[in-house]
């Protein structure tokens, strides 16, 4: 086979990057509402996140069974985790972290799913445009939170010096100070939101790498230690879908968490 | 040097370079994570915590270069 075919098709194949409109709505100057896969596959993640939670919780007994146990799973160990955190303080966040949790975990999951509709699979989070806009309300929430228990001038005051340096001194490294942190702050939901994606995306383009050598050398040799990689590269995918929804939650709550003892 | 070729190689050797140094530092993190598990292994739970944190900390730097990376190859 030609390469420039074999490429073709692996751009073909390219899921991720290849968004296919369902249907598709005129453009609102800059921005386009079109259905695409991606948004149906965002809905579906959706939907399946609160009918779990709703089943549950329409069903919730004393002996718990398969679902009620996972759920309890999951609740619990978003509990854990802002208690052992912020302490008593983060008990009322975990409906945040739960859904952010539950919701990346089944968004990474969903795309491996290979092809259940007339749809071409695709992974929501594989979109830098879905994990920027969680890193954003965890970014907003830390924010607020910041503001709330501290006010605006003690939660800028908290990004200075602590009082008592003369003021010599204190004037120019403030200055440093200040900036430093307000940049660190802009920086969080991009590293959030790019550790997600980059996650998520670079699974799958080592896989289509494979598959492009498969087209490329159509021969034993290739093909079976490629087919072999694709299937252990698959199974490393879903542990690392889990992987990185635990550690955008958990450094959701550690974000929130400084933004709540800010100055401390 | 055509800008495609150059386009190529620099999204190649940038993404090689740029696991340079997170390869070394999460291995230099996981290794002191088992060290400390070792010695503690009652802390365990906590040690894994620390060392996910760093580990998704460090990583982000690599991915920082494969996003160049991807708009180097398909975007720009």
């Amino acid at each position: 086979m030609a390469a420039e075919e074999a490429t073709s098709k692996v751009v073909e194949a390219l899921h991720d990057l290849n968004v296919q409109t369902v249907v598709s709505i005129p453009k609102l100057g800059p921005f386009d509402f079109s259905i695409t896969n991606a948004v149906i596959y965002l809905w579906i993640s959706a939907a399946v996140v609160f009918l779990f939670f709703f089943i549950v919780a329409k069903r919730l007994r004393k002996e718990p069974e398969a679902m009620q146990t996972f759920a309890e799973i999951l609740i619990g160990f978003a509990r854990g985790h802002l208690t052992g955190q912020i302490g008593e303080k983060g008990r009322k966040y975990y409906y945040l972290i739960l859904t952010i949790f539950v919701f990346i975990l089944v968004t990474n999951l969903v795309g491996l799913i290979p092809k259940p509709f007339a749809l071409k699979p695709y992974t929501p989070t594989a979109n830098i445009n879905v994990t920027f806009g969680m890193a954003i309300v965890v970014f907003l929430m830390t924010q607020f939170q910041g503001v709330k228990n501290h006010g605006v001038r003690g939660y800028m005051r908290s990004w200075l010096l602590p009082p008592g340096v003369p003021k010599a001194i204190g004037a120019p490294l403030n200055g440093i100070f200040f900036t430093v942190h307000v940049v660190g702050e802009m920086f969080r939901p991009l590293s959030l939101s790019v550790r997600l994606f980059g996650n998520t995306i670079a699974g799958h383009l080592v896989i289509l790498v494979m598959l492009g050598l498969i087209l490329e050398f159509s021969s034993a040799v290739v093909i079976i230690p490629a087919a072999l990689f694709i299937i252990i590269m698959t199974a490393f995918e879903i542990f690392v879908a889990f992987i990185q929804a635990y550690i955008f939650s958990l450094l959701s709550v550690i974000y929130i968490e400084g933004a709540i003892y800010a100055g401390h | 040097m055509d800008p495609e070729t150059a386009k190529n190689l620099a999204a190649g050797l940038g993404m090689g370079l740029a696991t340079l140094g997170p390869g070394i530092g999460i291995g230099y993190l996981t290794g002191r994570a088992a060290e400390a598990i070792a010695r503690q292994p009652e802390a365990s739970g906590d040690i894994r915590t620390a060392m996910i944190i760093g580990a998704g900390m460090t990583e982000a730097l690599a991915l920082y270069a494969f996003v160049i990376a991807i708009i180097l190859l398909f975007v720009a």
